[in-house]
């Protein structure tokens, strides 16, 4: 088998496609809460390590399946980021109303402190140690590409998730009114859009997305308290290549990255993973500032 | 007036006889004062997934220890008791903590952080105080640069040795073919470059050599080329952490090298709750202890730590440290705390310990010999080498 017809065999198109979907659910709570409220959260990745963890004790105290945890998960993850809303960040954002640098800032600083108490907390409560567990690890064949059940599971459920909200984005009143939100806020405001609603909304799915991540990435690799940061980062990329705040951009910018991640490490080395992640990623911003797929929001 | 006289003759009597009980109590405190034990430990960063194994085992002796009514010092027993600092995962850190160990808490003995780059980075801290100190969880030829005097390394999977006893089990077992998969952190690197001239001499024919990045996600790219290369052995030379993403995607793969070696991750019990009891059946990886009748005390530490912690020890990390923490019992019981003494005894003597005797010379162990152990329905058994095997090499089959 040549260099080619690796390239050319469904493996690699499927887990291009597992990697890319899997950072498209993690990028989008975070572009949706940058959008709204212009907030950068950094302690997105730890809600994903929490999901993690409340998948993986439903499935060792509970034996539930961690299919079925997924909503009560997700759930639970809407819940904390109403909380958070209510309690810190919306009084944050009364405050910061006149300066959207200062509110950049201050929440920065605050996700950062929010991020060392959770890695933390959960340290505590959960141990450092790496968990892990068994579920739909057996194999599935089509054709010549080989999937275990968990990937298989993860791509779906994922992928589902994206096109969901990305179609709620696009055809429903209340999704309508957040991307208002997200592209002429102060418009948005005049016109009667209930602001404080909508930002509360963008709170609750991003980290309810978050924490389904979280369940999806503990059926497949192992995790710790401080298992979170990494995809902090990985989300960051996407969305600075997809466009801050564009949602569907970051969508397609996550396919993007697990294609280069994938086929880049297949051609050349799995050394240059992060050489060619940052290389593109810089090129990127280089050659096009706003975002890869900004082109519409340019010309408007 | 007469009342208040005989209220401040009360007063200072009652304080005299309050002095005098203080100076008592410390006094009786000389004998009864509890040993203190310094260390620093990754509690938290990136590292911390892996330390708890040791921590663990330092928790079990103390809790031993002092159950036994403390540790002998020169003869009189004390109670042990612990000075710790998370060390964050940094070892810059850890040469602080270190310090203030030493200088500000002034324990009475140190007992040893976690992994390569701390031990390295706190000699010279040991050596500066003359604070004589056993390492546990290192392993690189680097370490014989450090200057022998206050740390002694009780470990004898050294990568130069891993390469040689490696390649020479390989060829025993009719090896003729293999390939290696390297993370590039310094452990597997290092065996990396010591195990492939090994491989050559012993005519083992190396199909494919690759290296990857420690936060590897996916190794479907690299695993398909190696399924390809259709060989007798896979060399996994990985971290905990990509252990397990290699046999999960090996299984997905179904990948059929009837050899399967993964450096680091096997030994731990978090793995096969992590891959599935079939996936670890067969794994073979790097540790030098199992229980064993001949090795004294290795049987009750085992079920010791099984029965407090609800899992096994890590066959290499949770043995070393209870081998160093047998091997300063048995000093401070005959040199008390004299660091001179301690110094002397530990540069010459022989220990016995879970992990059979133990000798040093400079900084290494020079008695206990590089091994491989391999996971037999569900128990890792010694294979290699084969004077010291538990049970014989069996071929993976599937996973």
């Amino acid at each position: 088998m040549s260099v080619l017809d690796t390239l050319l065999s469904g493996q690699l198109l499927f887990s291009a496609l597992v990697t890319g979907s899997l950072y498209a659910l993690v990028a989008l709570g975070l572009n949706l809460v940058y959008g709204t409220m212009r907030m950068l959260n950094v302690a997105h990745g730890d809600i994903v390590m929490l999901g993690a963890y409340g998948a993986f004790w439903a499935f060792t105290l509970l034996g539930v399946s961690p299919l079925l945890a997924a909503p009560a998960v997700a759930g639970a993850g809407a819940l904390i980021g109403f909380a958070l809303y209510r309690g810190i960040f919306r009084r944050l954002l009364a405050a910061g109303a006149g300066s959207a640098g200062r509110l950049e800032g201050n929440s920065l600083l605050l996700f950062f402190g929010l991020s060392i108490i959770l890695q933390n907390v959960a340290a505590l409560l959960f141990t450092p140690n790496n968990r892990a567990y068994q579920y739909l690890g057996d194999v599935v064949r089509v054709g010549n590409v080989a999937m275990t059940g968990n990937r298989i599971a993860a791509l779906a459920i994922a992928g589902g998730t994206c096109i969901a909200v990305a179609l709620f984005l696009r055809h429903s009143v209340a999704g309508l009114a957040m991307r208002a939100v997200i592209e002429r806020r102060e418009a948005a405001f005049i016109v009667g859009v209930d602001v404080d609603r909508v930002q509360w909304a963008s709170f609750a799915i991003g980290f309810a997305s978050a924490a389904l991540a979280g369940v999806l990435l503990s059926m497949l690799e192992q995790f710790s308290p401080f298992s979170g940061f990494p995809l902090t980062i990985a989300g960051f990329i996407v969305i600075i290549l997809g466009g801050l705040g564009n949602v569907m951009a970051g969508l397609l910018a996550a396919l993007v990255l697990g294609v280069i991640e994938t086929y880049g490490v297949a051609l050349t080395s799995a050394n240059l993973r992060s050489v060619l992640l940052y290389g593109c990623f810089v090129a990127a911003l280089v050659l096009f500032p706003n975002g890869l797929f900004a082109r519409r929001k340019a010309a408007g | 007036m007469k009342h208040s006289a005989i209220r401040r003759r009360t007063l200072v009597s009652s304080l005299i006889a309050l002095i005098g009980s203080a100076v008592a109590a410390t006094s009786w405190a000389q004998v009864d004062k509890p040993l203190r034990i310094g260390f620093s430990m990754a509690r938290t960063g990136m590292l911390a997934n892996a330390t708890p194994s040791q921590l663990n085992t330092y928790e079990l002796w103390k809790e031993q220890v002092n159950a036994r009514g403390g540790m002998s010092v020169g003869g009189i027993k004390r109670k042990v008791e612990f000075v710790t600092y998370d060390d964050q995962s940094k070892p810059e850190q850890a040469v602080r903590i270190y310090e203030k160990l030493i200088t500000d808490d002034k324990v009475d003995l140190l007992i040893a952080p976690w992994g390569t780059p701390f031990h390295i980075a706190i000699a010279p801290v040991l050596e500066k105080f003359k604070f004589p100190m056993i390492g546990n969880t290192a392993a690189s030829v680097a370490l014989r640069q450090v200057k022998p005097g206050y740390i002694w390394f009780p470990t004898s999977a050294i990568p130069d040795r891993i390469g040689v006893e490696l390649a020479a089990m390989l060829k025993a077992n009719g090896v003729k073919s293999a390939v290696v998969i390297a993370n590039v952190l310094p452990f597997t690197k290092e065996i990396k470059n010591f195990l492939e001239p090994e491989l050559k001499k012993a005519g083992i024919e190396v199909k494919l050599s690759t290296e990857y990045p420690p936060d590897i996600k996916d190794m479907t790219s690299i695993l398909t080329q190696v399924k390809q290369a259709n060989v007798d052995a896979v060399l996994a030379l990985a971290y905990p952490g990509d252990s397990v993403l290699y046999a999960k995607q090996a299984k997905e793969l179904g990948i059929a090298s009837p050899f399967q070696f993964v450096a680091i991750g096997p030994s731990d019990a978090f793995f096969v709750k992590a891959v599935g009891a079939a996936s670890a059946e067969g794994v073979v990886t790097i540790a030098h202890w199992s229980p064993r009748a001949e090795w004294k005390g290795s049987q009750a530490f085992h079920d010791a730590y099984v029965k407090k912690f609800g899992e096994d020890p890590d066959y290499l990390n949770s043995a070393l440290a209870w081998m160093s923490l047998e091997i300063l019992e048995a000093t401070v019981a005959k040199t008390g705390l004299d660091k001179d003494k301690m110094r002397a005894m530990i540069s010459k003597d022989t220990f016995e310990t879970i992990n059979g005797n133990v000798r040093f010379e400079g900084v290494q162990n020079v008695i206990t010999p590089t091994a491989f152990v391999q996971t037999q329905k569900g128990k890792l058994q010694i294979v290699w080498p084969t004077a010291l095997a538990s049970g014989q090499y069996e071929t993976k089959k599937g996973w």
